[in-house]
Formats: structure tokens, C-alpha cells, sequence
């Protein structure tokens, strides 16, 4: 029996109070203990930012890395040891700017790990400029009169590239949230969790009021899943409603899977072979 | 001196020089003699100019000579470019239909024999067996060697090359070529391999598992090499986005407990170096080799260069300890990839592989036995070597550096692991004392690592004149002293395998020895020379470098030395 309390952590949080964040910690705290994995069988890889600060504060083991770059180490790790159960914590700004070549082929590999896109539209760590999401008009110290660039439809661009997981959550509907983290750890494959956070230092215009009038749960409303043309027309539906929920799920081969690798056992497991690797020498 | 001839092919990207030079050196290999081959080819699939330049000989042979014994012409152009390399007696063979008045070139109708073979395709095997004839191989060389080339094939591919190679042979039936010797009739002297897979199979020995990467000349082949094993053993290759990828996800599965890798050249590595920092203050193991070409930026993809010294020494902000080889031969770069991936694992360090694409796309023979460690080493702990796993400290500080590395969701100790400054347990901590505890904890790891490195090997330590150098270059190196003192200059070599951390005292004590010493470079600066000059204070006399992307010859090096010598002396 795993309880929410054996996640908890004495290290000192950093966030600022009230963060969006501590919802999607709570939220994934509550999905791990429900699913019944402990901390130690959990392996939390993050980048850099408010974010990817995330695995500091529950108890887990965890590799905290390089800005942008969580998504490779995932992979290596997965590759190295299929038995790990990976959670990766980027915010938008990690997974959607720096590290948006790993994104793509995160999904294009199939890497059998749940990404956590802490999607709050703005660079908190940095102290406020426009991210990826940022809509056009989106003033900032360093962007006057917003950003130049369109926003990115992160979760249309998973769908573009054959992602079998894609779900958008919302920090302020904690129990929804838990859900789909939930659905995400036992999808067999990538999966994608976008969800809609709060900066509540340097974003006041996504606040939790803003949130509120526009979020609505798409599966409640009727949204099939299953149907990737739906899933396709929901995620570009107008922008004043923004659609929550399991966007799409299908069947996949995950890429622990497409190793074409002899044995089942994770390549860690697997013994050194002196008399073999010497044969294959020799006849090289 | 017995044998010892160099044959060069050249034609145009796509004609097949290589089978040519791949068929011969497969015959010289098989019959016990020593060879060394290089391969010269421009950045483009098709067309241009390329060459493969094989030097035989009977005894062991690492660089290759400048003189050229039997040029086989593929084209005008080859003729043209490569006439004056010539040496006396030496013969040109030239694909032609008609005769010249030339008598040192000698005109065979090769592509139109081999047509007659049955196929333009075969003209390589008309040319090889033509070499072979002149060469005075027996009959029975090209066949064995055709028979292993073309196991896979129908019996037709099979027939149809005999035929040819023995028309290349008749062609030039009764020519006599003043370098043509007795082939001896011994076994193999070793394996006859290219650095790139001797690099792979180095890795295989030490069990890498993981190998991620991004395709880059000249380092690509390695990874060719290495992925040819993928279904025979635990070992996934796996080619990433970017070099940025392939360093994290190398690190990714490093972490999580096999062994891993990545490689590329200088524009790749200097992706990779923020990753280079990771794996430092995360103290991953990792192996990186860094086949280096001329730079900077796309540089010149396919030649070879040693520019990159200075660069990997410092690579990614700040410092944090790491190792850094160069082998100088084929047994050495086996030896070094099986000593790479230990010491990674020993120190929880990065290691840096530096060779060139001299090194990886030159063939040669090995001369030692390359043996597979009976048993892998991984110095990682679990659970049961604990008192409290719970209160495991994966940066626990020790008196030689190095923590107990546990790995993740392996037991029940939680490895935590951040790429910011951290304190023991791995959370975050900018406090001054975790910071200083910290880095000098990582860089405590430099008085072990010091003791795992080996001094430069010495040539004739005693003479008045040394020549130093590091890595590929050692056998041109070792070679042009030993021209030297056939020419009356006491001249011995100096050459590097194990650059970082830097074997000072034992460099220091073989340079006090001398009248003054000469480094030998590929790049502009005579980088590993001030390098000494910073870690000894001993300053070298002249820098014998070399920037234009083409390999040193023997000759050109005790030419330049000599020159500097009798300026001295005069």
C-alpha cells in the first residue's frame, strides 16, 4: 500500500507560494500512490526551470539535468533499463523551445516515458519573458508588444507526429489532473500530458480566473478519443474555450519494444559475455 | 630493409579505388605481409578525386611513405596529379585503349576487360589483378581473397571476378616491374582492420551497451562498425536527433547502469559540450571519442587534423575533472576504448577519445592479441553494501573523490542526481560549504586518476634531438627519427597516448635528457607543445606542424627536422 505521504520530501520548496506547480506535484503524488509505486521504483527526469525543479521536492530517484535536454536522458535511461517507470517534467519554455528537436523525436521513438509539460506560458525561472505558448500580444519587459512568433499547438504537433498519448490538464482541476497522470504512467508508449499551469509571479494574464471561464472537460463533453480526426478538430477549436482532457490514445509499440533486441530483459540485466564478445572479435 | 613498396590507386569518387586497395591489402594480409593503407577522398559522393595509398612490407609498417612505387591510374587526372610522386623505377598503370611512347607507363584496357568479364563493374578486379601480377603475387593470392570478398554472392558474381582478375593478370603477363619481390607464404601477421572498426571493437571489449550519435565524418564508421554487433549482443546504437541527444541520451543510460558512449567530430563535439559538463558534475561515466578533422566550424570534412587538443582539454564551462587518450596505433586504441570505459566507471568521470580521420579511415595491421577482459568491473553499490539505504548520499564526500554509485529504482536507496550544484544527497545547495565540498570532492579524483596514466612512450630516449608528438601521428613520428639517424642525427621520438590529466614529472625527466626537442603537429600552434611548456616549462625548439588536412609522411617530418638541424649546427 503506497500512500501520498511516503512521497513526501523534507527539502525545502522553492516555488513561490501559491505556484501553479504545487498542484501538478500534488497531482502526481496522489497518480503515484494510487497506481502503487513507491518512490523507489519511480525515476523522475527533468530539465531546467521552475518545472524541472519538480523531482527535488517528492521522494523519488531522480536525474535533473541540462536545460532542454530531458528528453534524451529519458530515453538513454529507458533504453538502458525498460523495467523504469519515467516521469519527465519540462516546462514550456524547456520541452517546447530548447528542447523542441527532442520532442519530436520523443514521439516519432515511441520512448515509453510520461512527459509533464508544466504549461504556464511564460519563462518563470528566468523572471518573465514570452515562451513558446505565449500568445501574440503577450507584453513582457523584453517583448513591449508581445512576442513576434505565433504560439505553438504543442498538443496538435504530437498529434502530427503520430504520438499515441495526448492529453491536455489544467492545474486547477487537481482530481482530473490525477486521472489523466494516471492514464498516462500505464499507457504503453509516449505520453503526453500538456497542462495549463499558473505563473502567479510573472503571468498576469493566464491567471486562474482566466483559466476558469475557458476550461472545460472535452471527454465530459462528448469527445471521443478514440477518433484522431476529432482529436485533430478539438485542438484547434476556437481559443476562447480551451478543451481539457484525453485528447487521443491508440495503441502503439513502444520503443523498448522496436529494439529488435533477442531477450526480454532490460539491456542492464543482461550478463557480460567474455567468450562471445571474444568470438566476435576474433571473427571480425 | 626488405619489402617495402607503395602502391597508389587513384580515380574518381565512385570508381571503386577501394575495392582495389581493399582486394590488395586482403592478398598482402593473407599471405603474412604488413600493410599500411590510406584513404584520400574529397567531401562528394560521386566524381572528383580520391586515393587509396597502400604501403607493403614485411615487416610492421604504421605511416605511409611519399614515394610511390606503381601508380594505378583510373584516370587522366590521377596521372596528372600524382606523376612526380614517382619513384624511380616505378611504373604507372593506366586505364587506356591505346598505347603511349612512355615507357613507365604501362596502358591496360582495364574497364574494356573488364566489360569482356562481364561488366564495367569489375574493372577494380581487373586493376587489382593486374597489380598483383606485377607485384609477382602467385596465381592463387586474388583467388582466395576473391572467394571470401564475394561469400554471399551467386556463383556467377563469383566466376565472372576470377575471369576478370585473371585477364588484369594476363595483360600484364611478361612486364617486368623492378619492384615485383618473393611473397612469402606465412599466416596472417595480425588483423588487417581500419582505426573506426578497431574503435568498435574496443568498445564491444569493454562492453559498451549504448551507443548514441549523429552521423559525422570522420567518425561515422565507428558507429557503423559498432551497430554490426547489435543483434549478437546487449548493445543498442541508436542514431539521435543531434549530437546534443546523443551525448544526454548516452549519459541518460549511463545513469541508469550500462555502459554508454557517443562519437562524433570537433563541430558534434562542440554540441556536446554542455553535455561534457553534465556528465562532469553529475560524475557520469562517459565515453566520447572526438575523430577530429580541420575546423574550424564545417572545416574540411573529410581530411584529418589533430586541432581539437586545446579544445577538449577545456570543453564546457568551468572545471571538473575528465580523461583525455590519443591512441598511436591500432593495439593502442583497442587498449585505450577497454581503458576508457573502465577508468569512466572508476572515476565517474568523462573520458575523451581524441583520433582523426587519418586514424579512422587508415587500414593496418594489429600486432598484438586483441583479448576481451575476462570479466567487467562497474564499481556500482546496491542496497546490501549500505548500512541505511535510506540514507543514501550519492554524492557523499570520500577522501579519494569518488562516492559510492548506486542506480536508480535499483534498491531502495534513492539516487538523486542534478546538473546544478548540489549537496551530498544530490538537492540542489547553494550553500558556499556544499559548493567548495563539493568541487574539491570532484577534484580529489585527480591524484587516482594521475596514477592511471602512463607516460609517453620513448624512442631512442637518450639521443640529443627528440621528436614529440601525440596520437596518430606517432608512427610517421617514430619513423622520421629513425630516418634521421641513418642519416647521422642522434634523434629519438617522444609520443603521447594519455594526454590528461598530464604526466608531467615523467615528461619533464625524458625532455631533460635531450639537447633540445622538436613537436610534431597536425594543426597550427603546436598545441600539446605549449601544453608542455605550461605543465614542465621546458619549451620546444621548432614546431614541425601541418594544417592542410593531409597526413604527415616520415620523410617530410626528418626533412623539416634536418633542415632546423644543420641551421643549428651551421
Amino acid at each position: 500500500m503506497v500512500d501520498k505521504d511516503d512521497f513526501q520530501c523534507d527539502f525545502e520548496n522553492k516555488w513561490c507560494p501559491g505556484c501553479g506547480n504545487f498542484g501538478i506535484l500534488n497531482a502526481m503524488k496522489q497518480a503515484l500512490a494510487d497506481l502503487e509505486m513507491p518512490p523507489e521504483k519511480v525515476l523522475i527526469v527533468s530539465g531546467i526551470g521552475q518545472a524541472a525543479k519538480t523531482p527535488h521536492f517528492l521522494k523519488c530517484n531522480f536525474f535533473h539535468g541540462l536545460h532542454g535536454r530531458a528528453l534524451p536522458v529519458a530515453t538513454g535511461a529507458k533504453t538502458a533499463n525498460r523495467d523504469l517507470n519515467i516521469l519527465v517534467n519540462m516546462g514550456d519554455g524547456d520541452c517546447y523551445g530548447e528542447g523542441g528537436n527532442h520532442f519530436i523525436s520523443a514521439i516519432r521513438r515511441n520512448i515509453d516515458v510520461t512527459l509533464l509539460v508544466h504549461d504556464n506560458r511564460i519563462y518563470g525561472l528566468t523572471k518573465g519573458q514570452a515562451s513558446p505558448t505565449s500568445e501574440r500580444g503577450f507584453v513582457t519587459r523584453l517583448q513591449p508588444h508581445g512576442p513576434r512568433s505565433d504560439p505553438m499547438n504543442p498538443a496538435a504537433l504530437a498529434l502530427s507526429q503520430g504520438a499515441g498519448f495526448v492529453a491536455r490538464g489544467y492545474v486547477g482541476n487537481r482530481e482530473h489532473l490525477t486521472g489523466l497522470i494516471k492514464q498516462g504512467i500505464e499507457y504503453s508508449g509516449f505520453a503526453l500530458i500538456d497542462i495549463m499551469q499558473v505563473c502567479v509571479s510573472f503571468n498576469r494574464v493566464n491567471t486562474y480566473e482566466w483559466y476558469a471561464e475557458r476550461v472545460y472537460d472535452a471527454n465530459r463533453a462528448g469527445h471521443d478519443e478514440n477518433d484522431f480526426r476529432a482529436a485533430m478538430n478539438l485542438v484547434f477549436e476556437d481559443k476562447e474555450k480551451i478543451p481539457t482532457g484525453l485528447i487521443y490514445r491508440k495503441q502503439t509499440v513502444p520503443f523498448s519494444d522496436r529494439l529488435g533486441r533477442p531477450g526480454p530483459d532490460a539491456l542492464l540485466r543482461e550478463k557480460y559475455n567474455p567468450d562471445k564478445v571474444q568470438n566476435l572479435i576474433d571473427s571480425a | 630493409m626488405g619489402i617495402d613498396v607503395t602502391v597508389k590507386i587513384g580515380g574518381q569518387a565512385g570508381q571503386g579505388i577501394q575495392t582495389v586497395g581493399e582486394l590488395l591489402a586482403a592478398a598482402c594480409h593473407e599471405s603474412g605481409l604488413y600493410l599500411h593503407g590510406i584513404n584520400d577522398f574529397e567531401s562528394r559522393i560521386r566524381g572528383g578525386h580520391s586515393f587509396m595509398q597502400l604501403r607493403i612490407s614485411d615487416s610492421p609498417v604504421q605511416a605511409p611513405d611519399h614515394r610511390v612505387h606503381l601508380l594505378v591510374a583510373l584516370n587522366e587526372r590521377t596521372l596528372d596529379t600524382h606523376r612526380s610522386e614517382l619513384a624511380a623505377g616505378g611504373l604507372v598503370l593506366l586505364d587506356s585503349e591505346s598505347e603511349r611512347s612512355d615507357t613507365s607507363v604501362l596502358c591496360v584496357p582495364v574497364t574494356k576487360l573488364a566489360r569482356d568479364a562481364g561488366g564495367a563493374i569489375m574493372a577494380n578486379t581487373v586493376a587489382a589483378g593486374a597489380c598483383l601480377a606485377l607485384l609477382g603475387a602467385p596465381a592463387e593470392s586474388i583467388k582466395a581473397v576473391l572467394k571470401a570478398q564475394f561469400l554471399d554472392k551467386s556463383e556467377s558474381v563469383l566466376e565472372n571476378n576470377l575471369k576478370a582478375a585473371k585477364s588484369g593478370a594476363k595483360a600484364v603477363e611478361g612486364i617486368q616491374f623492378d619492384r615485383a619481390f618473393k611473397w612469402p607464404e606465412s599466416r596472417p601477421a595480425g588483423k588487417l582492420l581500419t582505426g573506426a572498426r578497431m574503435l568498435a571493437l574496443g568498445a564491444l571489449a569493454a562492453d559498451c551497451r549504448f551507443a548514441g550519435f549523429y552521423p559525422m565524418s570522420p567518425a561515422t564508421g565507428i558507429m557503423a562498425n559498432l551497430a554490426e554487433f547489435e543483434d549478437r549482443l546487449p548493445l543498442v546504437v541508436e542514431q539521435a536527433e543531434d549530437e546534443i541527444a546523443a551525448v544526454n541520451m548516452a549519459i541518460g543510460a549511463s545513469f541508469a547502469g550500462v555502459r554508454a558512449m557517443t562519437a562524433t567530430s570537433g563541430g558534434g563535439f562542440a554540441l556536446m559540450t554542455e553535455g561534457l559538463g553534465l556528465a562532469g558534475i553529475t560524475e557520469t561515466p562517459l565515453v566520447v571519442i572526438n575523430s577530429q578533422r580541420p575546423g574550424p566550424a564545417t572545416g574540411l570534412p573529410t581530411r584529418t587534423a589533430q586541432g581539437d587538443l586545446r579544445f577538449v582539454l577545456h570543453a564546457a564551462q568551468d572545471e571538473f575533472p575528465r580523461f583525455v587518450f590519443a591512441p598511436d596505433s591500432l593495439d593502442s586504441a583497442f587498449e585505450i576504448m577497454i581503458r576508457s570505459f573502465d577508468l569512466a566507471d572508476r572515476y565517474q568521470v568523462p573520458v575523451i577519445v581524441l583520433t582523426d580521420q587519418y586514424f579512422n579511415d587508415s587500414i593496418a595491421i594489429t600486432q598484438k592479441p586483441l583479448e576481451a577482459p575476462s570479466a567487467i568491473e562497474r564499481f556500482v553499490v546496491d542496497d546490501a553494501d549500505m548500512d541505511d539505504s535510506g540514507e543514501y548520499r550519492r554524492f557523499a564526500v570520500t577522501e579519494s573523490g569518488v562516492s559510492p554509485r548506486a542506480l536508480p529504482c535499483e534498491g531502495r536507496a534513492l539516487v538523486m542526481v542534478s546538473g546544478n550544484e548540489h549537496q551530498e544527497d544530490g538537492h540542489i545547495s547553494e550553500k558556499v560549504s556544499d559548493r567548495i565540498g563539493q568541487m574539491n570532492k570532484r577534484h580529489r579524483k585527480l591524484s587516482g586518476m594521475e596514477k592511471q596514466i602512463r607516460p609517453p612512450r620513448a624512442d631512442n630516449p637518450d639521443s640529443s634531438v627528440l621528436l614529440a608528438g601525440w596520437g596518430s601521428t606517432a608512427g610517421a613520428i617514430r619513423e622520421s627519427a629513425e630516418l634521421l639517424r641513418a642519416e647521422g642525427i642522434d634523434a629519438g621520438a617522444v609520443c603521447f597516448t594519455d594526454i590528461w590529466p598530464f604526466p608531467a614529472k615523467e615528461t619533464a625527466a625524458l625532455l631533460d635528457k635531450c639537447s633540445r626537442f622538436y613537436m610534431v603537429e597536425q594543426n597550427f600552434s603546436a598545441q600539446l607543445g605549449w601544453l608542455i611548456a605550461e605543465r614542465t616549462g621546458r619549451k620546444f625548439h621548432q614546431a614541425i606542424v601541418k594544417y592542410d588536412g593531409r597526413p604527415f609522411f616520415p620523410d617530410e617530418i626528418a626533412r623539416r627536422v634536418k633542415a632546423f638541424e644543420e641551421g643549428a649546427n651551421g
